[in-house]
């Protein structure tokens, strides 16, 4: 601690548990249907079953299966070694149906998203809102105004039913089965998601939300959504994620799949806050087409591991692809985040910015990818990764990779790593601020820039949940 | 291919000349390291420059700037990392690598990883792959200088790494 520093007798450490405060769970008693744990292929059949699913889709998933016990967990990036996959429950059905109403939800899933104010935000702000608990949907809307607009916002399983053609189309073949271990798994045993159909020329003004809860303890969710934006059509697409705190760890593995048309606009934001147990590990990729723009958004705060890099194929002349990207890792946590993005047409530009904060030992890294392919001249990218280290257990690494077959291209990369600098305190504290409030003004500044992209309720939301985090965290 | 290892106890600056693999450990306290390298890849060569900076001492300072230009159909590629080990406080190390694309079949690639495990660091690196931008030309050229003259007084700045 700096000589400077204010002194202060604070002896109570909160426990872990009490600094989460979406740690509560409800009995799973009421289930309709729990899958044993352990992964086979008669479990996969078993979820093909509840769901009613077409052929094409059982194969999809058998193939999947296969590719899955053939491929190896990866040997870079975080420990994966602790995940139980035995212990799993692959399936976990809540309730038969999906409600229309929060009304027809059951009482015990009502009163959990009513805690996280899911359908206060929904009646304001909202333009749809899935509720996603354990392994299925047990809640949607669509306000009518999109609706009549020819909007489409329906779970995974409603999407393979009601627009089979749409999405035997796209489904798989932006990250097909094989595409990594993880991809293989959710192909294999995917349930729930969203399907999102933005019709040509569609602008949905107030966000898409989907809210992915897991309830039960060795829970394993695999949601699948896929977004199509038509020409010239413009939508933004939220999540937002939490969990019980169980000692016992889950694992939340999703396939985002995301198609952006000529002149298209996608954004995509996540707040993950997942309880310490949760293993995340995520694959994320866009394919822009000309003059179409992606936007990813990426707050990561939660989990004990992630493993999460959203990427953009620039495939149209002119398309456009930004990553804004947040880590924070506390005790025990390790964020492996970044993004990939590949240039493959001419006039392509791209952004990635990248913020992360270690602290209490914990560990974030910034992996990502730039490829410029031989015909993307005249193509531009620029990425920006800072990190702040909190104290001197941390760690922050930074593993870029920049690959260029074209010329007439600009690429850049810039990183830098640092901590609070005593001087930054002594300036703020000589002007008569204490230390905890200095800090979390440098960190506020830090971070700063890219909370201010983000839909005002999750800034808001946002710098809360940062000043929870950094509460007692000086040493 | 085997690295090159050293380990570095007192300040120098080392100039490296040749591709290959390099590893420099910083053992001593107060040591500071500078490292330059100009390489230029023409024809269908393929060059390839690894070099691991490892600060396992505190109050050091390493400075790396690797340059490169390439021509033709050649491939250059620059892999570089800093790592700093735990309980090395006030450690400063910068990593830039530049690469000038003169061709369009030209091809690079640019790795610079950092892996720090300290708190007291200021640590950045920065890497750039592009081509002459054509208003640099332009300026040259309208004074009277050819696009082949131009060029090579470009390069020839560009690889005069200070």
């Amino acid at each position: 601690m700096a000589r400077f520093a204010q002194k202060h007798t604070t002896a109570f450490t909160p426990s872990q548990d009490a600094t989460y405060e979406h740690g509560y769970s409800s009995s799973t008693a009421g289930y309709s249907h729990i899958s044993k744990p352990g992964l086979s292929q008669s479990v996969v059949s078993e979820i093909a079953e509840h769901k009613s699913e077409p052929d094409w889709m059982r194969q999809f998933r058998q193939k999947a299966l296969v590719q899955y016990q053939h491929m190896q967990l990866p040997k870079w990036g975080a420990d994966l070694s602790n995940i139980a996959f035995a212990d799993i429950h692959y399936y976990l059905k809540p309730t038969d149906v999906q409600s229309k109403s929060w009304d027809d939800v059951p009482a015990e899933v009502k009163a959990t998203f009513d805690k996280l104010g899911i359908p206060e935000a929904e009646r304001g702000v909202l333009a749809g809102v899935k509720a996603q608990y354990d392994s299925e949907v047990v809640y949607g809307s669509l306000k009518a105004a999109y609706a009549k607009d020819g909007v489409v916002f329906l779970s995974m399983d409603e999407g393979v039913a009601q627009y089979p053609d749409l999405v035997k189309e796209y489904f798989g073949k932006l990250i097909p089965a094989g595409d990594n271990v993880f991809a293989a798994l959710n192909s294999a045993v995917w349930s729930g998601g969203s399907f999102v159909y933005v019709p040509k020329g569609v602008h949905v003004q107030m966000p898409l939300q989907t809210y992915f809860r897991i309830n039960s303890p060795n829970a394993g969710q695999f949601e699948r959504t896929l977004i199509i934006v038509d020409e010239g059509a413009k939508v933004h697409y939220s999540e937002g994620c939490t969990a019980p705190s169980f000692s016992s760890g889950s694992l939340h593995s999703a396939v985002v799949e995301i198609f952006v048309k000529k002149g298209a606009r996608c954004q995509y934001t996540t707040i993950q806050n997942w309880y310490k147990n949760v293993y995340n590990l995520v694959t994320k990729r866009a394919h822009v087409a000309e003059e179409g723009e992606m936007i990813w958004t990426d707050f990561n705060m939660g989990s004990k591991v992630t493993m999460k890099y959203p990427s953009f194929i620039l495939a149209g002349k002119g398309a456009r692809g930004e990553t804004l990207s947040m880590a924070l890792a506390g005790e025990g946590q390790h964020q492996d985040t970044g993004s990939k993005a590949i240039h493959l047409a001419p006039y392509t530009s791209s952004t990635i910015v990248s913020k992360s904060i270690s602290k209490n030992g914990g560990r974030t890294s910034y992996r990502g990818l730039v490829s410029v392919g031989p015909k993307a001249h005249h193509s531009q990218n620029s990425v920006i990764c800072d990190a702040l280290l909190l104290d001197p257990e941390s760690r922050s690494d930074t593993y870029p990779v920049d690959k260029v077959f074209a010329s007439d291209v600009a690429v850049q990369h810039e990183a830098t790593v640092s901590k609070i600098g005593d001087e930054q305190l002594f300036y703020l504290m000589s002007r008569g601020v204490n230390e905890e409030a200095a800090r979390k003004m440098i960190v506020h500044g830090f971070i700063g820039d890219l909370v201010k992209k983000l839909p005002l309720e999750y800034a808001v939301e946002m710098n809360r949940l940062i000043d929870h985090e950094m509460e007692g965290s000086i040493g | 291919m085997i690295p090159v290892a050293q380990t570095i106890t007192t300040s120098q600056e080392v100039v490296l000349t040749k591709p290959g693999k390099y590893e420099f450990s910083i053992t001593k306290p107060g040591v500071e390291l500078s490292i330059s390298g100009s390489f230029r890849a023409a024809g269908s060569e393929s060059k390839k420059v690894s070099i691991i900076i490892r600060h396992q001492a505190p109050h050091t300072i390493a400075k790396t700037k690797l340059h490169g230009v390439v021509s033709d159909k050649a491939f250059l590629s620059f892999w570089g990392k800093i790592q700093i080990d735990p309980e090395c406080p006030d450690t400063n190390s910068f990593l830039t690598e530049r690469i000038l694309l003169l061709s369009p079949t030209a091809r690079a690639e640019a790795v610079p990883e950092l892996e720090i495990l300290t708190d007291d660091v200021k640590c950045s690196h920065a890497a750039s792959i592009s081509s002459i931008p054509e208003e640099q030309l332009f300026y040259l050229m309208s004074r009277g200088l050819s696009r082949k003259k131009a060029e090579g007084l470009i390069v020839a700045g560009f690889l005069g790494v200070e």
